[in-house]
């Protein structure tokens, strides 16, 4: 692990990316401690100006827009979490499970996930999101996670594939170790880094289609994130009006995490490709 | 040979792209004349938002989905009469007045040289003919025939209803406001067609107003002045030669064009209307300039599902009722186009029935945002206990909630407003969420009673009726089909055995003093079993307006006709003159 660490720090681009993301998450666990201010506590009037009372003014209903944005990038952080572990894992799951095993299970797992790639994920996320009762931002991470896989199965597959081939595989296929603790302990430890990688890719995304949804007004219920104040200032006109407050912080949080974690990513490739790393 | 084929067969292909290449191009330059026709002077148009959604398809009065200006307006189709929501008398349009002759029959007077847009004279017998159709087919009047036993033809200029017996007078005249006279030449034809007249698309109307319609597409409604309009000699001419509906895609996009004067008179919900003038200085205004700038005329209210669960008991209704910010609705979700909610089936200002409002009674019987009494209710009342979760629960294990309220999404006043009612429910313990399902969705959900909660404004619009009209449609049980079939009011299915016969001595009472007695006593009746809670007023219509290209425009100061666009509205364009 320390190894890993002492790698990636060797990658500007990743140490930019993991302090950017880490400055994000500081602000949106720490933050509320710091400011006692309630998100959903009227503290001003229809979107007030920034003021010593509200540092960046009040959205449509009056509630303090930092206060609203720390809670609301807490949400969002979240529902990209869950978004991004479960993608992650399913995609991980199929690609090893149809990689290493071939055969009909391999043209089965690689049909379904290729005909699920055709189909543009943001109309199951709508169709998934319309169909819930219940839209929790873990319910909503779940169902961003469960439209996201694809891309990763199909990538671990073709890296299984070419991995089932190595000797040591072989070597432990003949001493008689069962298939699932092969795929396990001989295959996936081969992966880490690349699923490191997508999990960080989906981490983002997950962040991303949730903007996505809530500004369609499908966003979780009963709380705040950043898509969800996203929608409240478009559906009030905030644009329009000028209330520069309710909208840009939102977006410039939103960018900032995704880019960061685009960052990381990117970073990671330059030090666990070997292509990548040659050309250094 | 073959490779020979080949390069003619090349040529051609290439002769055919090079033509449809051409014709394209020219097809891209006839549209570009075309638009640049189009292009109607400034200064003798005006231009109006807020009233037209979507393509229109259809200008018949009585059919579905009807387009702008047949939907709104008296400029094509004109009625009897228009409501005065000042005076709350009726104003004449096509009648000159009207007389009681005994409470069972009234007479009603045309205008002398009423005359239709194809040059035929419209008589006594266009107006009993369209009358009629109601009676005929089901049409968006047809309801004026629980009233009504019959209309005459007296002479060329006089037409006589006979009412029914139990009839409502106000609900009578309320439809001559409402109804637009139609051409019996033409109709009859259209009635003889498949469909009959409510599937005719009725693409080149013929009416008696002083507009007539020009052309129309998915972008806009052009109407175009009649200068033989019959009425010339009666209200003068209109000032604007054409009148423009641009058709946007969004509210936002129709309120920047009313900034940019792109348009005049809009009907679109602003937010913050003031900061047009205030902060931008823009010639932009209201009827009045202070809040709250329009005049309250309808009471969006939350309707209650009586009979279900926890709900069901009037006390947690009433919990609920103490629990809400009122204050908070009318300032955030109605932007200060509200006073806060009273606790009352009648408009405590603004209106003509802001008379019958008893400041005494909603003390007495009422509610107002206390949240210390809506936890005092649940806890010494109802015996409720908080669960850790902060919600409470009932001596029998009920929990109070999750329930939902909801109304279509985008309808972004309403939205917010139910924001509240759910943020205001929780933090005292009553657990509610909102939900924004799409229109019809909402509309299916609303009529055949599957909700916990639900928006929608009883007997919206405004009428010689109300607030008869209003407290039917939130009290009366009478003709409402059970949970889960189509109802049109009484949604919740709210049954009180006094109601009926409150509304019915309501219907024939005369004196003031006593319809002020019996309204006062429904709204006791609503207070005690809140069967559903007004959130908030909103306007009949918005009239906000910029006076960049035309000024003139009713407001407070000037209150030459009702801030409306049907009904007196239509008096606006004889009224308002070009800035330069």
């Amino acid at each position: 692990m320390r190894d890993i660490l002492r790698i990636l720090s060797g990658s500007r681009r990743f140490l930019v990316g993991f302090f950017m993301f880490g400055a994000v998450v500081l602000f949106a666990w720490i933050g509320p401690y710091l400011i006692d201010t309630d998100p959903f506590t009227r503290v001003g009037g229809l979107y007030s100006p920034p003021s010593k009372e509200a540092w960046l003014g009040t959205d449509n209903f009056g509630r303090d827009v930092l206060a609203q944005l720390m809670y609301g990038t807490r949400t969002s952080l979240w529902i990209g979490l869950v978004g991004g572990v479960v993608a992650t894992l399913i995609g991980v799951t199929v690609g090893t499970v149809a990689g290493y095993r071939g055969g009909w299970i391999e043209e089965a797992l690689m049909g379904l996930t290729n005909v699920l790639i055709t189909i543009p994920s943001i109309v199951v996320l709508i169709l998934l999101s319309i169909a819930v009762d219940s839209r929790s931002a873990t319910v909503m991470g779940v169902i961003i996670g469960i439209t996201a896989w694809p891309w990763t199965a199909r990538a671990v597959r073709a890296q299984t594939s070419s991995l089932k081939t190595r000797e040591h595989i072989d070597i432990a296929r003949i001493s008689g170790v069962g298939t699932l603790e092969i795929m396990l302990v001989e295959v996936l430890p081969y992966m880490l880094s690349y699923i490191g990688m997508a999990f960080v890719l989906q981490f983002s995304e997950g962040i991303l289609s949730e903007a996505t949804l809530s500004m369609l007004g499908l966003g979780p219920f009963q709380t705040v994130s950043l898509g969800v104040m996203l929608n409240w200032a478009l559906l009030w006109e905030a644009v329009r009006v000028g209330a520069w407050w309710a909208f840009i912080p939102p977006t410039i949080f939103l960018a900032i995490t995704s880019f960061s974690l685009m960052l990381m990513n990117a970073g990671m490739d330059e030090v666990f490709n070997p292509r990548l790393r040659q050309h250094q | 040979m073959t490779s020979l084929v080949g390069v003619e067969k090349g040529w051609r292909w290439l002769g055919v792209t090079a033509l449809i290449f051409t014709l394209f191009l020219a097809s891209l330059f006839m549209t570009a004349v075309d638009v640049y026709a189009q292009r109607l002077p400034r200064n003798e148009t005006l231009y109006k938002a807020g009233l037209q959604w979507g393509p229109p398809s259809s200008f018949n009065p009585f059919g579905a989905n009807v387009a702008w200006p047949i939907n709104n307006e008296l400029l094509i189709y004109e009625t009897l009469f228009a409501y005065n929501l000042l005076t709350g008398e009726l104003d004449p349009v096509l009648a000159r007045s009207y007389e009681w002759v005994d409470d069972a029959t009234l007479v009603v007077t045309l205008h002398d040289g009423t005359r239709w847009q194809d040059g035929a004279p419209l008589t006594a017998s266009d107006v009993a003919y369209t009358v009629s159709l109601g009676d005929k087919y089901s049409v968006n009047f047809s309801p004026i025939w629980d009233h009504l036993t019959g209309v005459h033809v007296l002479d060329d200029r006089r037409v006589q209803f006979t009412l029914s017996e139990n009839a409502h007078k106000g609900m009578v005249l309320n439809y001559l406001t409402t109804i637009r006279i139609v051409p019996e030449h033409i109709w009859v034809e259209i009635e003889a067609q498949e469909g009959g007249i409510t599937q005719f698309a009725n693409l080149n109307p013929v009416g008696s107003g002083p507009y007539r319609l020009l052309r129309f597409s998915p972008e806009q409604i052009v109407v175009e002045r009649d200068d033989n309009y019959w009425g010339k000699g009666v209200y003068g001419t209109p000032a604007p030669r054409f009148i423009v509906h641009p058709i946007f895609r969004s509210n936002d996009a129709g309120n920047l064009a009313l900034e940019r004067a792109q348009v005049d008179l809009s009907q679109q919900f602003v937010p913050e209307v003031w900061k047009m003038w205030e902060d931008r200085g823009l010639p932009v205004s209201t009827w009045f300039d202070e809040a709250p700038y329009f005049i309250p005329a309808s009471i969006p209210t939350l309707f209650i599902n009586v009979h279900k669960g926890a709900l069901a008991n009037p006390l947690v209704r009433r919990a609920l009722a103490y629990a809400i910010d009122y204050e908070r609705i009318a300032e955030t979700a109605m932007s200060r186009y509200s006073p806060p909610a009273r606790s009352s089936m009648i408009i405590p200002v603004g209106v003509p029935e802001q008379a019958y409002f008893s400041e005494e009674l909603v003390e007495e019987h009422g509610w107002r945002y206390d949240p210390a009494e809506a936890v005092r209710i649940l806890e010494e009342e109802l015996g409720a206990t908080k669960g850790p979760d902060g919600i409470y629960v009932l001596p029998d294990g009920t929990r109070l909630g999750p329930f939902t309220v909801q109304c279509p999404f985008g309808w972004t006043d309403w939205m917010t407003a139910l924001e509240i009612v759910a943020e205001s429910a929780r933090a005292v313990g009553i657990d509610v969420r909102t939900e924004f399902p799409e229109q019809p969705v909402w509309n299916d959900r609303l009529q055949t009673g599957n909700f916990d909660m639900i928006l929608n404004t009883p007997a919206g619009g405004y009428t010689p009726a109300h607030p008869w009209l209003r407290f039917r449609d939130v009290l009366d049980i009478r003709g409402v089909p059970e949970m889960g079939s189509i109802a049109f009011r009484n949604w919740n299915r709210y049954e009180n055995p006094r109601v009926a016969e409150l509304l019915d001595q309501a219907a024939v009472a005369t004196d003031e003093a006593e319809l002020a007695r019996i309204y006062q006593e429904l709204d006791k009746i609503f207070m005690q079993d809140v069967p559903a809670i007004p959130l908030m007023y909103r306007p009949w219509e918005f009239f906000t307006y910029n006076e960049t290209y035309w000024t003139n425009f009713p407001s407070d100061d000037n209150p030459y006709t009702s801030p409306l666009h049907n009904h007196t509205g239509v008096r606006v364009y004889f009224n308002v003159r070009p800035a330069q």
